[in-house]
């Protein structure tokens, strides 16, 4: 019943639509312009919260006194309502310093970002850190 | 029908039938991006708008203090910032309509110079202290109140160390305590009985994870008197300039004393001038990182009062009010920390189109 033609155009419409398909795939996998700004909003309030707690000295002095504890408790204060974050502190040496975890919930639910933010103790034998917080958008 | 007529009727049936679903699929997939796109502006054109209300000092850069003058353009950083996001005391109280020198929207909105903009701008404590009276009780001569005092930041715990007066007339009580890591602490204070009137309970709290992190709240009680007026119906404080200025409301208001609070201290304010019905006070500048409280304590006829304002004035709210905005308006709301007189606040911008009341 069916010819050889016909069989060609069914075949035909399967590959244009596999091709529209593919482009459209394609296409919502680069992020959007609007989440590149959240993103980068939320990248901005995550050191600018890092760079407050640190404005005299705190976060060098809390991490020496190895403080876990009260710098999850400062970034709760200071981070939005609904922005969960993971910190992780490292020494001048790029060893990870803090053995606990210092987040407030995990970062499963949403599109994480970045930031770093240097830090140093003000005492007469300075040392250095850098801290990586991870900051998302709770779902 | 001839079998090629059926097979051509059949492919197009399903190359329609698949480029609809194409069709449907592609909308709505695209949908949330094409709204992205159409908000994208917004977002990308209130971020710098935020930033400069925030950073710059505005013109002239010390209007904060010019009692009766406006400025001709809006920035609420100090005139000589050490840090990013350094706000000026006296513009931030400028903003609280309870001052009686404060702007308007309006003065605000033009001097933004933004025309197509409105906006509400609200700067609060980074935390809540709340205080809730648990018992009070006699003991010899006086009336022991014990209190509860909780520290939260939306719901979540906040540990930190208290520093709480309690005031009657020209008696001070200081009791320094603190709240454990559920945010919850309690304390009692003893008042003579010898006493009457408005009572005042300051409370500053200050977060352990750093001494920046500070909170205040007052609770107003009747001791061996009845339940206290509303805060400011004696008085208009209004603190400005590092002068508390002292509208009296009534000719028969007598004033008693003038105070500041802070974590750490508290002293007496020397009175500046005494003019028709107003009073001014000089308020020192404090190395302490504290919000201050002043409070006026004094009687009309028969009612002893005691009436409080925080310097800086907050928590303030000014500006559009988007509640009332239309259905599907886009409102770009902002957060920052920004520190002032070295004390952390959280400043929420929020923009939008002009659908907000100007």
């Amino acid at each position: 019943m069916f010819d050889q033609k016909g069989q060609i155009r069914i075949i035909e419409a399967f590959l244009s639509v596999a091709v529209i398909f593919s482009a459209l795939l394609v296409s919502v996998t680069f992020p959007s312009t609007s989440n590149l700004i959240k993103q980068k909003s939320l990248a901005n309030t995550g050191i600018q919260a890092l760079m407050k707690f640190d404005a005299n000295g705190t976060l060098g002095s809390l991490i020496v006194q190895q403080k876990w504890a009260y710098i999850m408790e400062g970034l709760d204060v200071l981070l939005p309502v609904g922005v969960s974050f993971n910190l992780t502190v490292y020494d001048a040496n790029g060893r990870q310093i803090n053995p606990q975890v210092i987040q407030n919930s995990n970062l499963l639910s949403g599109e994480a970002v970045s930031v770093q933010y240097v830090c140093a103790t003000q005492s007469e034998n300075v040392e250095f850190f850098v801290l990586h917080l991870q900051l998302a958008w709770a779902s | 029908m001839p079998s090629a007529s059926i097979d051509t009727f059949l492919a197009s049936t399903v190359i329609v039938i698949l480029v609809l679903s194409a069709m449907a699929g592609t909308t709505k997939l695209m949908a949330p991006y094409l709204d992205d796109l159409s908000n994208r502006d917004e977002a990308e054109r209130f971020q710098p708008l935020a930033s400069h209300l925030l950073l710059t000092a505005g013109t002239p850069t010390n209007w904060g203090q010019l009692k009766d003058v406006a400025p001709d353009s809006f920035g609420l950083a100090t005139a000589d910032p050490s840090q990013p996001y350094e706000l000026d005391i006296d513009k931030v109280s400028r903003l609280n309509s309870a001052n009686i020198y404060s702007l308007t929207y309006a003065d605000l909105w033009e001097a933004l110079g933004v025309k197509d903009v409105s906006f509400n701008i609200e700067i609060r404590t980074l935390f809540e202290v709340s205080i809730t009276v648990v018992s009070n009780f006699t003991v010899g001569a006086a009336t022991v109140y014990e209190f509860e005092v909780a520290t939260r930041k939306s719901g979540m715990p906040v540990s930190a160390d208290l520093s709480s007066y309690v005031v009657v007339q020209d008696f001070v009580n200081k009791t320094i305590s603190s709240t454990s890591s559920s945010g919850v602490g309690s304390f009692a204070v003893s008042v003579p009985n010898s006493l009457n009137g408005t009572a005042l309970l300051l409370v500053f709290a200050r977060a352990r994870a750093n001494s920046q992190m500070i909170s205040f709240s007052v609770y107003a009680f009747g001791h061996n008197s009845e339940t206290p007026l509303p805060n400011q119906t004696f008085t208009r404080l209004s603190p400005l300039d590092y002068v508390l200025n002292v509208p009296l409301a009534y000719s028969t208001v007598e004033v008693l004393k003038a105070q500041a609070f802070s974590f750490n201290h508290n002293f007496s304010l020397a009175q500046k001038t005494i003019g028709v019905q107003t009073l001014e006070y000089y308020v020192p500048r404090l190395l302490d990182s504290s919000p201050m409280i002043l409070v006026l304590t004094g009687s009309n006829v028969s009612t002893s009062f005691a009436e409080w304002v925080a310097y800086p004035q907050l928590p303030l709210q000014t500006g559009a009010d988007f509640t009332a905005s239309t259905a599907g308006s886009k409102i770009v709301s902002q957060s920052r920390i920004v520190t002032i007189d070295s004390v952390l606040y959280e400043v929420v911008t929020k923009w939008g189109g002009l659908s907000g009341n100007v």
